[in-house]
């Protein structure tokens, strides 16, 4: 019989949801639509859940972020450690992919009865602000920011207030003052309209970013044939291709919207970059090392792989 | 309000057990309409202090959503007990005697089907959040300031196996009166007429406004 | 069985088993969980050995919506609302508003029935629930209009009618349950319901006017206030002002920026008004009298939300909303047409059922099918088929919606307004009230056919937040 799968994904679809549309499109196509994966846009679960459908079997893929629920995926988290230093696209997809093959990360992942496929590779998190753009640490004092997880800890660090605001409701949040910075990529900074709303924009603060993987049910896993099997895993390259050059054409397109909507870009001195780095990212990693090895993780671990991997993907190019 | 709950009681065990329930169901009643209570506050915290100190409640958006399923099921069945669940009564209203209490008793067990069912749903739901071995015994936390979510996600097996309890013993009640053809049975909501109904409504207003 | 006829199958059970009688949250959630059970097994072609598996699969899934669909920061706003409503009784502001509407408005012909009108439109503005505001209303304002010599079936209605509006005029528990179902934005929803819901007033008003003219036994002018009397009895009621001017002015104010979200504005509000009933002598008694009263009415309508999105999540696994939009749109019948039928399957609906569950169980299909119709939801004002965005049809729809689930508040032969009111004065008799509300069908038919051919009534506020 024919296998139909079910992939649980939210929002609309959009640059961040592209990587599922395209391997649904592919194991279709290269099974001859024997096997074909339904991409849900949160009829079946929600994100914060996405992990819980999993791990029951209502869905037999999804998409979720690791800061959206930290104790369901401590070691992930590595990933969205502030400062990491990944520069782009292709750097993030090397470092998630070396972390998502260590054992560790997949044994936890294990406990969901989920299986890492691929990830959704995020640009770094740039924040946007109304005024007179924030370009000096000590203006980061008493700044309130929507932040969340290792990302608002960062701005704490340097004197920021991180702000919970669900994102759907960062633009209210900005032109009510509730916050005076939000921090998005770039894509989300568009579709919740908080670029409207900005004068300044960081192009160079990347403080850091969000990882949110593509998971597998392994008990539907286990249960495709070889060929449905093959399919799949085949098409991950692929569809990570489809996603790099999708995003590739909105960051083209994002100098044109920041000149548009007169969004000042706004270029940190790398004296100023180097002591925030210094206030939030030596402290936050040190804290998360020390975290994961009280409850007998391999942090240290993983964040040496991180950095070797960031090492290897740039002497490679 | 109390008072006007259309449930008769008397000395028997059932009644007695019925109100034994009924002292169990308005404290945890009593907690549902504090947290709202506490919904306030923290909205007040939150803007005073945003406004005033520069200092906004931190996890703000965290407290409120530990604080709504405190407010969502801790009364379930303090509101099952005077039969405060919306329906529509036409149809059933217009039986009497054996036949109602037959269809009220079909009703009630289809609910306590439910409502077994979703004990067990809602206590895996916990139980995937739940980890001994996890600091604050915490696999599933808050987005902003990582509260643990397992409490909040307790509350509703909790409140379910207390309506549980009540669903036996309205289906006891209601079984008894099918087999004896009571015409008042104790311990079970009756159907008033509408304009009865419709006074008790107005009777908790009195004395307001 | 695909999962369409499944779809198909289980809603009609649900709709036996709420007509036969069983409390509707329980009768959509075991629907939804029985859906889930069959659409599990389905997938494993219906073999013996797989029911259990399916069975633990649904029954899991179901387990999660409970919590999963509670704990949002946008539902917090209906047990705010709702609270709000019950502290303004303590206050005092009931009466005061009363007074205050009489001794400016009584001197025209109806004009008792206008104070009345106006007076529960200023309550609506601190409560979101209109069965108690009926209640309230007549227990103050029947028994005046009746010593004024007004016709007492006319007194009877216009507070029945006058109940319908606390559900447009913000704060609203129906609108916030609207926006969580189609998952819109809460704030520019309640700021839409205020213009319809003033507008709803004045019609009403010009109704009372137009009658007690023609017909002057009806509704005999009061005359006899001095205009110091009226100054007075303004102080009383300015507290509603103030709850109000928070309310709008965090969801938007059009001086600047707003002062936060809708969430902290509707929890403020009911400090404000938890300070006044403090002031006016409200103790521990009374305040736990309210939470209580609070608690149960707010754990009845989530019952509803979560045993509803039971089944909401059983029809996203059997896909029946798409497959009902496709076959809307597939109908070769003007847009507006389709509309129009729909709002009239309402009004019939609505005559047998309760407009909270009403609303919960049709719009999960209704709502994508109307959004499809206009062309779906990120299109464009150009190119849609009711001449406005995706976001602004969410908008007008749910506030069509809510209208007519108001109006059915007032419809024989499960009117609830009526019974409240009929409950209250013992010399009126339900068939008298629904006798005395007639005219105001005409009134909100007259409405709600200005709210369909003019969207920007409601579209107007919305609009300026962006
Ligand atoms: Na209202
Ligand atoms: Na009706």
């Amino acid at each position: 019989a024919a296998t139909e799968w079910n992939a649980s994904v939210w929002g609309k679809r959009r640059a961040f949801t592209e990587n599922v549309e395209k391997i649904a499109e592919l194991v279709s196509e290269k099974t001859d639509g024997a096997f074909t994966i339904n991409v849900s846009y949160g009829g079946l679960s929600k994100p914060k859940e996405n992990l819980d459908a999993i791990s029951i079997g209502a869905i037999e893929m999804a998409q979720f972020c690791a800061g959206y629920h930290p104790d369901k995926n401590r070691l992930i988290t590595v990933l969205e450690l502030p400062f990491l230093g990944v520069s782009n696209l292709e750097e993030e997809v090397a470092v998630s992919n070396a972390v998502y093959a260590h054992p560790a990360v997949q044994k936890e992942m294990a406990q969901w009865n989920a299986r890492l496929l691929m990830t959704s590779p995020m640009p770094q998190y740039n924040i946007v602000g109304t005024g007179e753009p924030r370009d000096e640490l000590a203006e980061f004092d008493g700044m309130r920011v929507r932040a969340t997880g290792g990302l608002g800890e960062a701005f704490r660090a340097v004197g920021g207030v991180p702000t919970s605001v669900p994102a759907t409701e960062a633009y209210n949040a900005m032109e009510s003052g509730v916050v005076d910075t939000v921090a998005f990529a770039q894509h989300a900074h568009l579709s919740f309209g908080t670029i409207n709303r900005a004068d300044w924009w960081t192009a160079n603060l990347n403080p850091g970013t969000v990882n949110c993987p593509i998971v597998v049910n392994t008990d539907a896993y286990d249960a495709l044939s070889d060929d449905e099997r093959a399919a799949l895993d085949g098409s991950v390259d692929e569809a990570i291709a489809h996603y790099l050059a999708n995003y590739g054409e909105l960051l083209k397109r994002w100098d044109t919207v920041l000149e548009e909507k007169g969004v000042q870009k706004v270029m940190i001195s790398d004296e100023v970059l180097a002591q925030f780095r210094d206030k939030a990212a030596v402290p936050a990693r040190d804290k998360w090392i020390a975290e994961m090895a009280a409850q007998g993780l391999p942090g240290q671990e993983l964040y040496d792989l991180v950095v070797s991997t960031l090492e290897k993907t740039r002497a490679g190019n | 309000m109390a008072g006007h709950s259309p449930v008769l009681e008397d000395g028997s065990l059932l009644s007695r057990l019925d109100r034994k329930l009924l002292r169990l169901e308005r404290v945890f009643g009593l907690l549902s309409g504090l947290a709202v209570f506490s919904l306030m506050v923290l909205a007040v915290i939150s803007v005073g202090g945003r406004n005033l100190f520069n200092a906004p409640l931190p996890g703000y958006v965290d407290w409120i959503e530990q604080a709504m399923p405190l407010i969502a099921f801790m009364g379930i069945s303090f509101v099952q007990r005077d039969g405060g669940h919306i329906r529509m009564d036409i149809l059933i209203g217009q039986l009497r005697g054996r036949a109602l209490w037959a269809a009220e008793l079909i009703s009630v067990l289809m609910m306590l089907a439910l409502m077994l069912a979703l004990v067990w749903g809602s206590w895996a739901h916990f139980q995937r959040s739940f980890d001994f071995a996890a600091p604050w015994w915490s696999r599933d936390s808050s987005i902003d300031i990582g509260l643990p979510i397992w409490p909040a996600k307790l509350l509703a097996p909790v409140a379910f196996s207390v309506l549980c309890l009540r669903l036996c013993l309205q289906a006891f009640g209601y079984g008894r009166a099918m087999v004896l053809g009571l015409r008042n049975p104790v311990a079970v909501p009756l159907i008033q007429n509408t304009a009865d109904q419709a006074a008790a409504e107005a009777e908790q207003l009195d004395g307001r406004g | 069985m695909d999962s369409i006829t499944i779809g198909l199958w289980v809603t009609a059970g649900m709709l036996v088993l709420v007509v036969l009688g069983m409390r509707v949250a329980f009768a959509a959630g075991l629907a939804g969980l029985v859906g889930l059970v069959l659409v599990f097994w389905a997938k494993r072609d219906f073999g013996g050995e797989h029911l259990g598996w399916a069975l633990t699969v649904a029954i899991k899934t179901a387990g999660q919506v409970p919590h999963s669909k509670v704990a949002s920061q946008a539902l917090s706003l209906i047990p705010t609302f709702i609270l709000i409503g019950y502290l303004a009784y303590y206050a005092g502001l009931t009466r005061a508003l009363f007074e205050a509407a009489k001794r400016w408005i009584a001197w025209m012909p109806g004009g008792l029935a206008v104070s009345t009108v106006f007076a529960t439109a200023g309550f609506a503005a601190v409560s979101g629930a209109s069965v108690a505001t009926a209640a309230v209303f007549a227990r103050i304002a029947i028994p005046e209009m009746i010593a004024c010599g007004y016709n007492k079936r006319f007194a009877a209605g216009v507070v029945a009618a006058g109940g319908t509006l606390a559900s447009l005029i913000p704060p609203s528990a129906i609108l916030v349950i609207y926006a969580i179902i189609v998952e819109q934005d809460v704030g520019k929803l309640l700021l839409a319901g205020f213009i319809p819901g003033a507008f709803s007033a004045v019609i009403y008003a010009i109704l009372i006017v137009g009658i007690a003219v023609v017909f002057k036994s009806v509704g005999p002018p009061v005359r006899g206030f001095t205009w110091r009397e009226r100054f007075v009895s303004l102080p009383p009621a300015l507290p509603i002002f103030f709850v109000v001017v928070i309310i709008i002015f965090f969801v938007y104010n059009p001086f600047g920026d707003a002062w936060g979200t809708p969430t902290e504005g509707g929890a403020l509000g009911a400090f404000v008004v938890f300070l006044m009933a403090l002031y006016r002598g409200m103790r521990w008694g009374e305040l736990k009298s309210a939470l209580l009263e609070t608690a149960k009415l707010t754990v009845m309508i989530f019952t509803i939300i979560w045993g509803v999105l039971i089944y909401v999540r059983f029809l996203g696994f059997a896909d029946l909303p798409g497959a009902f939009s496709d076959w809307i749109t597939s109908l070769h019948m003007p847009p507006l047409l389709i509309l129009i039928c729909i709002l009239l399957a309402y009004a019939v609906l609505g005559m047998f059922m309760d407009a909270i569950g009403m609303l919960l169980l049709t719009l999960p299909v209704v709502y994508p099918a109307v959004m499809a119709l206009n062309g779906g939801e990120f299109v464009s004002a150009a190119d849609s088929a009711f001449g406005m965005s995706g976001t602004m049809c969410a908008i007008w729809f749910g506030i069509l919606v809510v209208k007519m689930a108001e109006f059915c508040l007032i419809t024989p032969p499960i009117g609830l307004n009526c019974f409240v009111v009929a409950g209250v004065q013992p010399d009126l008799s339900v068939q008298d009230v629904f006798r005395g509300v007639m005219p105001f069908f005409f009134a909100d038919a007259v409405t709600i056919a200005l709210l369909v051919s003019f969207p920007g009534i409601v579209l107007y506020l919305p609009s300026l937040v962006g």
